[in-house]
């Protein structure tokens, strides 16, 4: 299978069949699935697959019980959305988003200015600070959130904390990959004029910039609800709390579904709303 | 006044860009410096306000060594000298006003400006350099709205709100259509003529050079092979300088292959000048 | 000599403007057209800052009850004293192993995103099924990539028990969400010639599909796969602490006992890890292309 094939044709001319990689290719994916999956079927529970519809019942349908004599309707499933604990735990998890979306942006400026190679044209500065970024983004927001928490206690800001880190690891990478693509021949002219680096950034580059730094930013704000959403499990504030509080109870679960509707609102809308802006500036 | 004293520029890489030169140009001078492509025209160009750093000599700006300034003493000369590029270099997205008004920030604190802070003076000056290009009426509107002669103009008002001196133009007209050319052209030399700004400009095409400049400057590999004034320029100058016949594209609005005997001599740029101002009538 | 000559220019410009008469009608007019964009600027800044602040104060957030010092006092001496013990122990519960285990739900989970999303991506691309099935399978997408990872996995674990074997299932029928989207985009991003050719040469439905077809998009599904799997690497350290197996769940412990040299240990490893992944996926990724 390995070897190449050699076709001989009538005029006597030799034509070398190049090998085929995809098969390879194909074979070492299976082939590291087989491994990856033995490992990973060596640390399993027990199998209750009719559980999966009583969870699911339990989640997105009203809570029935005859044992506690609870007889919920549909309009007691939805009408926990719009109680005061839900509100203030959605309010926690957007102001969770939004300031860590703003602190994050703001803060990776100067950074992502850092990081671009045609600005700053000293390698000892760049490439410190790009290992500097690579580091912060190998974080995952829950993981900075787990950390924010045992830190300075539960609460959102923590949260804050961790979708702030979060944003300026991501918004300085991309940031810096946008400076980079720019034109850099206004920047040169405000030089010729005699503009310092800080006047010429913001006369030249920063314009050019402006449109895709909002786009960003609204990008991440995005992504950020998604993750706010869960990180109250881990103690970080907003609907994730109530979740986790909601999960384990067999009564409350429905609750759970009722927040998971609502999500699926909020991120719909969400990406209406990132969609528009992106249109918007182009 | 602008002196070159042995001037010499070696890049990082080992090219030899520049070697011995030495000039002299006079305050309200216009300068036209050709010689073929790779020849050291925009080098030498650069160095007279330190965008490019000569390696060795003296460049004397006013009596001063550019290379020996640095910081605020570099933006200092800076801001006395326009400098006009190929491609424009504007801010596409910002207005023209705006793009012209980034020519004053060398004057003000950096602080000032990153607000976008500028006395009345600045903001009627930058006006008046707009209505000295003729392009007033367009002040307001984004400068990717503009055709390409009127970008050029543009950044001819950009650099005239510098107040400067000298204005260093790198191939100001290599991105224009041939009738377009000879406007903006035009307005150089009314440039220098009014406001007796001296005009130092790379030229691809050797008639314009011819035409426009008082001065020839003629670099050949890097070194200074031709001094003198345009109308003196005849065939073996122009053989000297190129090392070769001249191409068809050095020739302004020039299709077929010239004879060198139709280039050298006024009277040929005569012709050649005349047919698109007859277009332009209509 | 310059710096004065140059001064005197700009008192003589500047003596000019004040004086009235100097500057022309027109430009005085244009002066006072100038758009007064800044009033709508300071508008939108003044009300970002005034978002920001009320938000951060209406949440109730206090910080006068922690002692900043004192813990990052701790913090600091914890990651700098990684417990060395626990990184190399090379047992079932050791960093080294659990970290392995992480790649590996990430991988398995992957793979079986990239090999289910394949229907999925066919069902929602608007040139294979039409505007309005697409929609449908859009729509489906759209609520499996809304669904949380972690609360996906808290329904998981009910059913196939804690362990590993919930975290790959978790992270493979999320990611279908993501990877189907793209996968779709990437098939209506076909070039339709080589199908046209294909037809023109009298091929069947199947050999459109094996020669028209997946030749143009599997090394975008690669792509998009392989992309998918550094994502999924740093979710799968995520869904041990619910018990879904992997790196999350000596995280999680180790945080709620305030073990910071624990922490620092199993931090390094996710560093190393998703450096490494990162590495490797770009490289292959550059490779496709």
């Amino acid at each position: 299978m390995l070897a190449t094939k050699t076709y001989t044709l009538r005029s006597g001319a030799k034509v070398k069949q190049p090998f085929n990689k995809t098969y390879i290719v194909a074979l070492i994916a299976i082939l590291l699935f087989v491994a990856s999956g033995w490992l990973v079927l060596q640390n399993k529970g027990t199998l209750k697959l009719n559980e999966l519809g009583t969870i699911l019942k339990q989640l997105f349908t009203p809570t029935q019980s005859d044992a506690f004599n609870i007889h919920h309707t549909w309009k007691d499933y939805f009408s926990y959305l719009l109680t005061a604990e839900i509100r203030e735990a959605l309010l926690d998890t957007l102001r969770m988003s939004f300031v860590g979306s703003v602190v994050g942006s703001v803060l990776c400026l100067p950074f992502a200015i850092l990081c671009s190679q045609n600005i700053v044209k000293t390698k000892w500065i760049y490439v410190p600070m790009r290992f500097i970024i690579n580091l912060v983004r190998t974080m995952p927001t829950m993981v900075i959130a787990v950390i924010a928490v045992s830190l300075i206690g539960m609460g959102p800001l923590a949260g804050i904390i961790a979708t702030s880190i979060f944003t300026f690891g991501i918004m300085t990478k991309m940031l810096y990959e946008c400076i980079e693509a720019l034109d850099m021949g206004p920047f040169e002219a405000l030089q010729s004029c005699g503009a310092n680096k800080t006047q010429a950034f913001f006369y030249s580059i920063f314009p050019q910039l402006l449109p895709t730094y909002i786009g960003y930013f609204v990008y991440n704000f995005e992504i950020n609800v998604r993750t706010s959403v869960v990180l109250g499990y881990v103690g970080a504030g907003g609907l994730g709390v109530i979740i986790q509080a909601n999960m384990d109870g067999l009564y409350t679960r429905s609750r759970v579904g009722a927040i998971l509707m609502l999500i699926f609102v909020i991120v719909v809308i969400l990406q209406a709303f990132t969609r528009w802006i992106r249109g918007k500036l182009q | 006044m602008i002196k070159f004293v042995d001037v010499g520029k070696k890049y990082p890489n080992g090219f030899q860009a520049l070697e011995h030169i030495n000039l002299e140009i006079k305050d309200g001078e216009f300068v036209a410096i050709i010689g073929l492509s790779g020849a050291g025209k925009s080098t030498l160009l650069r160095t007279i306000n330190k965008m490019n750093a000569a390696t060795s000599g003296q460049v004397l700006v006013n009596g001063k060594d550019v290379n020996k300034l640095e910081g605020k003493e570099l933006r200092e000369l800076r801001r006395g000298i326009g400098m006009i590029f190929q491609s424009f270099n504007l801010v596409k997205r910002a207005s023209v006003y705006k793009n012209v008004l980034a020519g004053r920030v060398a004057y003000h604190s950096t602080f000032k400006t990153l607000f976008g802070i500028f006395p009345e003076e600045d903001k009627i000056m930058a006006l008046e350099a707009l209505e000295k290009m003729g392009i007033l009426d367009k002040a307001y509107e984004r400068a990717d709205k503009l055709s390409g002669g009127q970008q050029q103009r543009v950044a001819l008002a950009r650099a005239l709100a510098q107040n400067p001196q000298i204005i260093l133009a790198d191939e100001p007209v290599a991105s224009l259509d041939p009738i377009t050319t000879l406007t903006v052209m035009d307005d150089f030399k009314r440039i220098n003529k009014e406001y007796g700004i001296t005009i130092v400009a790379n030229m691809h095409h050797v008639d314009l050079a011819v035409k426009y400049a008082e001065r020839i400057i003629g670099l050949q590999a890097g070194k200074l092979v031709y001094d003198g004034p345009s109308d003196a320029i005849d065939e073996a100058k122009l053989i000297q300088i190129y090392g070769r016949s001249l191409h068809a594209d050095e020739i302004h609005g020039r299709v077929d292959t010239p004879k060198i005997s139709d280039i050298a001599g006024t009277k040929v740029f005569e012709k050649h000048s005349e047919a698109p101002k007859a277009e332009s009538k209509k | 000599m310059f710096k004065n000559k140059e001064q005197h220019q700009i008192k003589k410009q500047v003596t000019q403007l004040n004086d009235s008469m100097h500057v022309s009608k027109d430009v005085s007019d244009k002066y006072n057209q100038r758009p007064k964009k800044w009033i709508y600027n300071m508008v939108i800044t003044v009300i970002i800052i005034f978002a920001v602040i009320w938000t951060f104060f209406s949440s109730g957030i206090t910080i006068r009850n922690v002692d900043f010092a004192t813990q990052f006092y701790y913090l600091w001496r914890g990651f700098t004293h990684p417990n060395t013990s626990f990184l190399f122990d090379w047992s079932k519960g050791g960093v080294p192993y659990l970290t392995l285990e992480t790649v590996a739900i990430a991988f398995s989970g992957t793979f079986l995103a990239a090999v289910l999303a394949i229907p999925f991506g066919f069902l929602t691309a608007k040139n294979v099924v039409g505007k309005h099935i697409s929609k449908i399978g859009e729509l489906l997408l759209i609520i499996i990539r809304t669904f949380p990872e972690i609360v996906l996995a808290l329904v998981l674990i009910r059913v196939v028990g804690m362990g590993a074997t919930t975290g790959a299932l978790t992270i493979g029928i999320h990611s279908i969400g993501m990877l189907a989207k793209l996968y779709a985009e990437a098939i209506e991003n076909m070039d339709p010639g080589p199908i046209e050719a294909l037809d023109a040469v009298g091929a069947n439905i199947w050999q459109k599909i094996k020669y028209g077809i997946f030749p143009q998009v599997i090394p975008d599904f690669l792509s998009v796969a392989l992309y998918r799997f550094d994502i999924n690497v740093r979710s799968a350290t995520i869904l041990g602490m619910v018990s879904a197996g992997g790196l999350g769940a000596p995280l999680i412990f180790a945080s709620q006992s305030w073990n910071w040299s624990n922490m620092s240990a199993v931090l390094i490893a996710i560093i190393i890890m998703v450096i490494i992944v990162d590495a490797i996926s770009s490289k292959l990724r550059s490779k496709l292309i």
